[in-house]
């Protein structure tokens, strides 16, 4: 008896690698052994183009801490991470609890404020280009419109990156919006009921209720947008090119730099890594302070 | 002659007209045996001036392909400069390269640095090349007094200027000098209260330390050796701070892009503007007002960087594509072909023949401002063949950018970004002894 259960035991465990397989054999081919490889060529003097490596040991890590570009990069990178996400995500649950009723033609809205998400990000880039545009552009037309004055967005190395920002937040917020949507629906309507029947007013519902019971889905938003967002690349790509004076390049733009443009693909993989302890890091921050704070529905 | 569509299939139509009757009569020369023979070759290619330069080339490429039986010519459309020399490079790494390309010549000594690129030196000295191609553009592809590529599209930055702004300022010339630049860009500078209507002047961005060598060479230096950059000179230093006055006396943009520069000219939205001699075209087309080209002004000489590039040859292909390649590169670099594509897009065509053709010799009686880029040329060099160029350029427009910002004075920035650039310099030359 506890033979045959030990084989269909076996069996079961035989089953469920096979099945883990083709996506494991796809994650080592294409995540793994690039990160190995990687780091084997953070240890070299590697040019693309040319098949003999030289080794160095640490000469990659040490020209890091002088590069001033490389801590510039690493804090542009910070701050369009920790200005777009926290940004996108309030915007999104303002506009998810607004999108939570059955008014008529709530469908419109919706699909209204998730379209960005929809628009390929080249196109979106290219589109912002021109409404940022200083002398044409609508967004310096409204600006005057309204008293204020006109920027050169893009071209000002201030306002690149908040730029940058602004438009991401345009392109995040429908999509996070979706998601909190959903988590939205399952929050029990008793307890909006009851806290009504006591008098708690809107912002208090929302700060006690709402945030609390959706706060897995939050924290599960958090950690997307954040590997999102250091991950920015495209948008650099195609409105800035990193400038002006290096104000919008950020890691990933950077690495491509070095490796493609620079052809030293040795550097750049010791940026790659950077940018993966960077990652980590910022990830082991999120979960320390704000995974401790998420509140499971019908946990103790 | 130019490379519209209509003539070009006008010139298709007489070629198959004349070559119809010898067809006819040697079928024999037509076998399938023949024409399976064909040798195909890439050719990869970018854009770097303004205008719809894409149309001309594959214009060209198609019509190669139409009179040369044997040899078919794939045109690869490669986006920018470094667009380019990433996909050449990235190609060489697998061991595949295009059979020629069009990179920027300053990329010279990164791909031989990479062995890649075929000596051209004794198939040039049978040929007509060293007699018939301007000195001082086939020189930049010439290293160690080695031939490594054909000159096709050669170009310097030049002075555009806006002829109706100046004479509604009552300015009779182009400026000369320096100081002429500085006072006519004010005067051409116009501002309502605080917004913008008009700038003086506009360097076009991107290419921005193309322009800023040429200003190092106008105040008497080349900016650069076969090993070093020489940025952190006073020279250049002075030339720096004399853009950052420019700006702080508000008729210069801090910063700008190559595509857009050319369009605020267009538009009117800049009254003079430093581009490539290759968009003359686009721009006197399209522009509004009639476009005035000169020198760009001098301080103690006039100067200029050579942009565009060289078709160059892979080394590492086969016999029949070099040979097939070698075919092509000379016909593209030919006579007539250089004189077209000139007079279409304002490159300067390379050859000494092309500029005494009759069509040439009318069109620029027509456009005299055509000439001004090849008599320019003679205060010309190479632009910044060193090893890292790509990372040198990045580092000074970095350097430039900052220093017009006001983020870091002039000659802060310009040490730091000298000493950071021959650090790479001796890292990228250790690497090729070895």
């Amino acid at each position: 008896m506890s033979k045959t259960f030990a084989r269909a035991r076996r069996n079961e465990m035989f089953l469920a690698y096979a099945f883990l397989l083709p996506s494991l054999v796809f994650l080592a081919t294409f995540t793994y052994w690039p990160i190995l490889r990687s780091i084997w060529f953070s240890l070299h003097d590697v040019m693309l183009g040319d098949p003999e490596i030289y080794w160095l040991g640490l000469e990659n890590y040490t020209r890091l801490l002088d590069d001033r570009l490389f801590w510039k990069v690493l804090g542009n990178t910070a701050f369009y991470t920790l200005t777009t996400i926290p940004i996108s995500i309030v915007v999104a649950l303002l506009l998810a609890v607004a999108m939570d009723s059955k008014l008529r033609g709530m469908a419109i809205y919706r699909s209204a404020f998730f379209y960005p998400v929809m628009i390929p990000s080249v196109a979106a880039g290219m589109v912002w280009v021109f409404l940022y545009a200083p002398s044409y552009g609508p967004v310096n037309e409204a600006l005057t419109t309204v008293g204020l004055p006109r920027l050169d967005w893009l071209y000002d190395s201030d306002w690149a990156m908040p730029a940058l920002v602004i438009m991401s937040v345009w392109k995040y917020s429908g999509y996070f919006m979706l998601i909190l949507l959903a988590a939205l629906k399952l929050v029990p309507s008793d307890l909006y009921e009851a806290a009504r029947l006591d008098g708690v007013n809107a912002w208090h519902r929302l700060i006690h209720i709402t945030i609390p019971l959706v706060s897995p889905t939050l924290y599960f938003v958090i950690i997307i947008g954040t590997l999102h967002s250091y991950q920015v690349f495209d948008y650099v790509y195609i409105m800035t090119q990193g400038g002006p004076a290096d104000s919008t390049n950020v890691l990933t733009f950077y690495i491509y730099q070095t490796g493609f443009q620079y052809q030293d693909i040795g550097y750049a993989s010791a940026l790659a890594n950077a940018l993966l302890f960077f990652v980590l890091g910022l990830i082991g921050l999120v979960a320390v302070t704000l995974g401790r704070k998420v509140h499971y529905l019908g946990e103790r | 002659m130019k490379f519209s569509k209509s003539s070009l299939t006008r010139r298709r139509l007489l070629a198959s007209g004349m070559a119809a009757p010898f067809v006819s009569a040697i079928p024999g020369l037509l076998t399938p045996a023949r024409a399976s023979e064909t040798t195909k070759i890439q050719f990869m290619y970018p854009v770097g001036a303004s205008g719809d330069i894409n149309t001309i080339i594959s214009g060209m490429i198609t019509e190669f392909n139409e009179t040369h039986d044997g040899v078919e010519v794939e045109a690869i459309y490669s986006g920018s400069y470094d667009n380019t020399e990433q996909k050449v490079i990235t190609s060489l790494g697998v061991g595949e390269p295009p059979s020629l390309w069009l990179p920027i010549n300053s990329a010279l000594q990164t791909f031989l640095g990479l062995d890649a690129i075929e000596d051209l030196t004794e198939q040039a000295k049978s040929d007509d090349i060293y007699d018939d191609f301007i000195s001082g553009f086939i020189d930049t592809t010439v290293s160690e007094d080695r031939l490594y590529g054909l000159s096709f599209q050669a170009s310097t930055p030049v002075l555009y200027y806006n002829k109706d702004a100046f004479a509604e300022r009552g300015i009779e010339n182009a400026p000369v000098t320096w100081d002429d630049l500085l006072e006519t860009a004010k005067a051409l500078t116009i501002r309502d209260g605080d917004a913008l209507k008009r700038w003086g002047l506009i360097i076009g961005g991107g290419w921005h330390d193309w322009m800023f060598e040429a200003y190092c060479r106008q105040n008497g230096l080349v900016p650069w050796e076969k090993d070093k950059v020489l940025w952190d000179r006073p020279e250049a230093v002075e030339a720096l701070n004399f853009w950052k006055t420019m700006v702080d006396a508000g008729c210069m943009p801090k910063a700008s892009t190559w595509q857009g520069a050319a369009n605020d000219f267009m538009a009117g939205t800049t009254a003079m503007l430093y581009h490539s001699t290759g968009s003359l075209t686009n721009l006197r087309k399209s522009s509004p007002f009639e476009v005035g080209v000169a020198f760009m002004p001098k301080k103690k000489t006039f100067g200029a960087a050579q942009g565009g590039g060289p078709i160059m040859i892979a080394k590492k292909q086969s016999d029949a594509k070099k040979e097939a390649a070698w075919t092509f590169a000379r016909w593209m670099t030919n006579t007539q072909n250089q004189a077209a594509w000139g007079e279409a897009t304002g490159y300067l065509a390379v050859r000494k023949s092309s500029w005494e053709q009759p069509e040439m010799q009318a069109y620029l009686k027509e456009v005299p401002q055509a000439k001004v880029a090849l008599d320019q040329a003679a205060y010309s060099g190479a632009f910044l063949q060193v090893p890292a160029y790509s990372r040198a350029r990045d580092v000074l427009k970095s350097a430039i950018d900052r220093t017009l910002e006001g983020e870091v004075a002039a000659e802060a920035a310009l040490t730091d970004a000298t000493a950071e650039v021959n650090r790479e310099i001796t890292r990228v030359l250790r690497r090729q002894k070895g």
